[in-house]
């Protein structure tokens, strides 16, 4: 890395555009903490009729993600290594399915859930306003999040390390155990991280497949649709704070698996 | 010790090919050839980490052909070391050991043992990336002997060194062998480590082995007429330059 001399146009372009971008960034999230309303944030907190269901959205939204995030990481982190270590007939389809979730819009998504898992779906499990519902959107579009960051810290073990447990007695489990989760465990983490910010930022297939029970993205909209931006702000912050904090945790997980 | 039979096994677009190899207890067996020429492949044969299509392998008189890796006694010692990164030397050293199940005590007492006679003992609760390429190559080999292996497998353990280290890394093998007495499994693609090491040598060429013999016999063979001409170039040179012997 060299530092920025002045008489280099291209550089002074590159950093005038890169400004902007930081800019543009910066501003909305300095904005919705100097517009936040303390009287407002006292009044969703503590007051009826906001608090029981500004409660009820945020415990419905931490254990339903926190849910997402389990399930999500107890069927990725296998599928990961699976795809990091073996060839089988038809691993090109099954990545290239994984990550459909990636690209599809989000009402998308909800609508294809709700016609898979729906009271008249093709495999009818009732998910529409359930809380298993909220579930399943959660972890329908964070999953090839982590299946792809636990894919890639498994590809980044060295194989030969597992020959060498192997050779020395221990059983491909033992080996696994002991030495490739270990190593993979700081994307495992990281990539459970972005899939739990994923989960927590969902919002246009929760429209469609469980407005209830309400999530705090969903109050967030009907309290800006109902009571205006004072209101909306005021719920709204505290989750963006608690979106930063999260990637904040992300980035010492990945600074420490540098060091 | 270890017999190889009418070996064929593939992988990828490869195929080795050994009709008969062979190495007695505590013999210590080289196999030369070029780079490329399946080595490895073979060594990850005789490890059990790909299965041939045809023949046996045989480790301690016992049929290891299906025998998965663990099952088979064998230390493999990889061209990069493969010390475990996330442990210290120590945990290193006691991996085999504890796989065994063997007693906190014993385990201890092996790794210790182990250490001192590679003169690493000072080194044990080090992380591997903190040691310089000779102490790595040492926690490897500690690593392999600590388990008293029926067969040691050394994929070209003495190339990721520089020369200088290389000479001393070659006696300590010499040395470690003659006094513990092991079977050795060791291929490379230099002739100096063949000659200075083995008690038999075997030669490759296009994934087939085409020799097997003593090291003196396998001078006499067309096979080692390259590395002679580049020994000799070597000497011509060094003499030219008023360094040679």
């Amino acid at each position: 890395m060299s530092r920025l001399r002045g008489a280099e146009p291209f550089l002074v372009a590159a950093a005038a555009l890169g400004s902007a971008a930081v800019l543009f960034i910066f501003v909305p999230l300095a904005a919705l903490f100097l517009l936040l309303d303390p009287g407002a944030l006292a009044e969703v907190a503590s007051r009826q009729p906001y608090a029981p269901e500004v409660a009820a959205a945020f415990a419905t939204t931490f254990t339903a993600s926190g849910l997402s995030t389990a399930l999500v990481a107890a069927a990725g982190v296998p599928l990961g290594y699976l795809l990091a270590r073996r060839d089988f007939a038809g691993k090109a389809l099954v990545e290239s399915l994984v990550d459909i979730p990636l690209m599809l819009p989000h009402v998308v998504a909800g609508i294809m859930l709700l016609v898979a898992y729906g009271r008249r779906g093709l495999l009818p499990l009732g998910i529409e306003d359930t809380f298993w519902g909220v579930v399943a959107v959660m972890a329908f579009v964070s999953a090839p999040i982590m299946v792809d960051t636990a894919k890639a810290g498994f590809a980044s073990v060295d194989e030969s390390l597992e020959r060498v447990a192997r050779s020395l007695g221990a059983t491909p489990g033992r080996a696994f155990l002991t030495v490739t989760l270990p190593l993979a465990s700081r994307s495992i983490l990281a990539g459970a991280i972005l899939s739990w910010a994923r989960a927590l930022s969902e919002v246009g297939a929760l429209l469609i497949v469980a407005y209830y029970p309400k999530t705090v993205n969903i109050l967030v909209l009907e309290y800006f649709n109902a009571y205006g931006l004072r209101f909306a702000v005021a719920l709204a912050a505290p989750l963006a704070a608690l979106a930063i904090a999260l990637f904040a945790a992300l980035r010492v997980v990945v600074r420490g698996a540098k060091d | 010790m270890l017999r190889i039979e009418s070996l064929t096994a593939r992988l990828g677009g490869f195929t080795l090919r050994v009709d008969e190899l062979e190495a007695a207890r505590g013999e210590y067996l080289v196999v030369l050839g070029p780079s490329g020429v399946g080595k490895t492949v073979l060594i990850n044969v005789v490890a059990g980490f790909i299965a041939p299509e045809e023949g046996r392998v045989l480790i301690d008189g016992r049929d290891a052909t299906r025998l998965p890796p663990e099952e088979r006694g064998v230390a493999l010692v990889p061209q990069d070391y493969g010390l475990f990164p996330h442990m210290s030397v120590y945990d290193n050293i006691a991996y085999g050991l504890r796989m065994r199940g063997l007693p906190r005590a014993e385990v201890d007492r092996r790794v210790r043992e182990t250490a001192g006679l590679l003169g690493i003992s000072h080194l044990l609760r080090r992380r591997p990336s903190t040691l310089s390429g000779g102490e790595r190559q040492r926690a490897a080999l500690a690593r392999a002997i600590a388990v008293e292996p029926r067969l040691i497998l050394l994929d070209e353990p003495l190339s990721a060194l520089d020369p200088r280290l290389r000479a001393s890394a070659l006696e300590l093998l010499r040395g470690l062998h003659s006094r513990l007495g092991f079977t050795a499994l060791h291929v490379t693609h230099s002739l100096l480590e063949a000659l200075l090491l083995a008690d038999r040598i075997g030669y490759m060429e296009g994934g087939r082995l085409v020799y097997t013999g003593t090291p003196g016999d396998f001078l006499s063979t067309g096979y080692a007429a390259p590395y002679l001409e580049e020994a000799r170039r070597l000497s011509q040179a060094l003499s030219r330059l008023g360094a040679g012997p």
